[in-house]
């Protein structure tokens, strides 16, 4: 598969009173083309300050790109002078935003903040831009485009707004689209028809999406592989059902089995003890060790490399050394790993 | 549970806004329901469905434009002295959604958890009122150091936990919580729904579990209702409502929640809820109908006894 985008080694910190926070601590991944990688984790692992990275929207005065690289079509993005950067942002890469209450101007209306991209990018007339936005409010299905183009955002509905914030993303046919908890502000039955919507489009057009949420029942429905985060590092990536039938890293064991799935009964739900990690120091080993109930001595002492569960599959945890004792998985994800096992004969 | 005793009858409860005025909203229309002794009675559906408007009703946050609340027979709503309304104030507690909004920034926590126990003077002195604040902490998994704290020196998980303890300190016997793990964390939800299922069983508490999160709560109710448009459509035991949904709203609702597992998400079939696709003519009296015991359906005659022949 095609490669499109490569992170390599990016760390990220912020300056602030009590210190440098160290939001990103090295991650790499690779996104390929036409797929969709989820990205989960709890609020501050870092998953939308890796997606902010990419697009270079972090605030300047306080926050430092400490190392790494972005690359994207050749080009380290975090070596763009800002006005090579205006071009791809918005073209080549674009962004939904989690709220769309918040991410449309409430005095423009909305057919101009869709051919804002299109005149700036594109170099369409103004007459050919609002032709192509009222097609990408049909292409979103938005009722009466010819009407609704001249309208207001308050004239719209959260899920009809959201509609709107993909079409302008859309408009260039952006080669990356990055999704900040698009949905997690709609109802389930309108998350349920933008999720739909965000597949069908990128079918057609043939996209690469970001996907970031923490909710575990749109990750299984969009992702095509999901990467893990905890503690500005990213601990467990796989494809989908790697990751949600054959997990390995405790932390992705405790973020399964914290969520009820329509079979658990009477049991008691599994929650992870203690609180994330304190980045303006960050602890010396792995960085889950101290929430960690499998946690071995080495775990406190010496990070975690990445070990090769499969071809695909690769998890931080000191658990698949050759030498550490075979310990069980909490009995959701034992169920989850049967009825793998089950339905695939193993793979 | 041999003799499930009703410890709330909820009759015909109506809540309108600008009622009169062009722009009337019927949040809640007409809502009737039981809640039992010792149970957790969950409330769903989407937003502006009119289930936290319920909720507030039952509670007095509103008064109510008709119908009644009935609290272990007594009516909740209605002219009251103020005495009368502490007692009930005492008996029932609310949980709120927003652990952010709902404590007061300039109070300490014992002062946020203290404030019923000052209202209803349940403690007699001043050493008696902070044992019984750090008792709650421990209740609900903080510790007595927290007591002296403000608000902003908590993440969300924890006020929601001082949320709680608030709640708890009046000793109520009935407790609303409006979305209580909405604005929280995946791994810290795990975290309250257990605090509050456990409390449930230490202490005997009836609960009336509002949310929109689905799997959540099949997994805390042992009751369902599900509301569209301000009317309740479907009420049934947990298990059968999901096992059975019988109201085409229903059935669209739990076909729209994503489950945490991609084999079968992949063959998922959406449903879309089309209100006229009942074909109710125009005076067919539409009620709230008992399908199999314990399972009521909003449906005219003729969907009661197709209902009825799909159940058996």
């Amino acid at each position: 598969m095609e490669k499109i985008l490569e992170v390599k080694d990016l760390n990220i910190s912020f300056h602030t009173f009590s210190g440098e926070v160290k939001a990103i601590r090295g991650i790499s991944f690779d996104l390929f083309k036409g797929e969709t990688l989820a990205i989960v984790g709890e609020s501050g692992s870092g998953k939308s300050v890796t997606t902010k990275a990419i697009m270079r929207l972090l605030p300047e005065h306080n926050s430092e790109i400490k190392g790494g690289e972005i690359l994207f079509d050749g080009k380290d993005l975090t070596k763009l002078h800002d006005k090579q950067m205006q071009k791809i942002r918005g073209h080549d890469i674009s962004m939904i935003f989690q709220d769309p209450m918040t991410s449309l101007n409430p005095t423009m209306k909305i057919g101009n903040q869709i051919m804002e991209p299109l005149i700036k990018h594109q170099n369409m007339s103004k007459h050919a831009a609002k032709e192509r936005a009222i097609e990408l409010l049909k292409l979103v299905g938005i009722p009466k485009p010819e009407i609704r183009v001249n309208q207001y955002p308050h004239q719209f509905s959260g899920g009809m707004r959201q509609r709107v914030v993909i079409a302008i993303a859309l408009a260039c046919n952006p080669k990356i689209l990055i999704a900040d908890e698009p949905t997690t502000a709609l109802d389930v039955t309108i998350q349920a028809q933008i999720l739909e919507l965000m597949k069908d489009l990128q079918k057609k057009i043939d996209t690469s999406i970001i996907f970031i949420t923490h909710d575990l029942g749109v990750v299984a429905n969009v992702a095509d592989r999901v990467a893990v985060m905890y503690g500005g590092k990213i601990v467990e990536i796989g494809t989908a059902d790697e990751i949600f039938y054959n997990p390995q890293h405790p932390y992705t064991w405790g973020l399964i089995s914290s969520m009820p799935d329509m079979d658990t009964d009477d049991e008691e739900l599994y929650s992870i003890p203690g609180t994330p990690p304190d980045l303006l120091d960050p602890p010396k080993g792995d960085a889950f060790a101290p929430r960690n109930p499998y946690v071995m001595k080495i775990d406190l002492e010496q990070e975690p490399p990445f070990f090769k569960v499969s071809d695909t599959h690769y998890a931080a945890t000191w658990l698949l050394h050759p030498d550490a004792p075979k310990v069980e998985p909490p009995e959701a994800v034992k169920r989850r790993q049967n009825q793998y096992v089950g339905t695939k004969g193993g793979k | 549970m041999a003799e499930k005793q009703k410890l709330l009858e909820i009759k015909n409860l109506k809540q309108y806004f600008n009622v009169g005025k062009p722009n009337e909203v019927r949040a809640v229309d007409n809502v009737s329901f039981d809640i039992y002794k010792g149970e957790v009675m969950g409330l769903v559906g989407e937003s502006g469905c009119g289930k936290s408007t319920t909720g507030r009703t039952i509670i007095r946050l509103y008064n109510a434009t008709g119908g009644e609340v009935l609290y272990d027979g007594v009516n909740v709503h209605g002219k009251k002295s103020k005495r009368q309304l502490k007692d009930f104030n005492r008996k029932m507690q609310m949980i709120f959604q927003d652990p952010y909004a709902s404590l007061n920034p300039r109070l300490k926590i014992a002062d946020v958890i203290a404030e019923g126990i000052d209202i209803h003077g349940l403690a007699k002195s001043k050493q008696e009122r902070m044992e019984r604040v750090y008792e709650l902490l421990e209740t609900v998994g903080l510790n007595k150091e927290h007591a002296n704290r403000y608000p902003h020196e908590f993440s969300g998980g924890q006020r929601q936990r001082i949320g709680i303890a608030r709640a708890l300190a009046v000793q109520p016997e009935f407790i609303i919580a409006d979305e209580p793990i909405s604005a929280l964390d995946v791994s810290i939800q795990a975290q309250v729904v257990n605090l509050m299922k456990q409390l449930q069983k230490e202490k005997q508490l009836t609960y009336l579990f509002i949310a929109h999160d689905l799997s959540m709560v099949k997994y805390i109710s042992d009751r369902i209702g599900v509301m569209y448009f301000g009317k309740m459509v479907e009420l049934a035991p947990a298990d059968e409502l999901y096992k059975n949904p019988l109201h085409p709203y229903t059935q669209s609702l739990l076909s729209a929640i994503p489950s945490p597992d991609p084999i079968s998400e992949r063959t998922r079939k959406r449903r879309n809820y089309d209100p006229a696709s009942h074909h109710y003519e125009d005076n067919e009296p539409i009620e709230f109908r008992e399908v199999t015991p314990g399972h009521f359906v909003l449906c005219s005659e003729k969907e009661y006894k197709l209902y009825q022949a799909q159940s058996r």
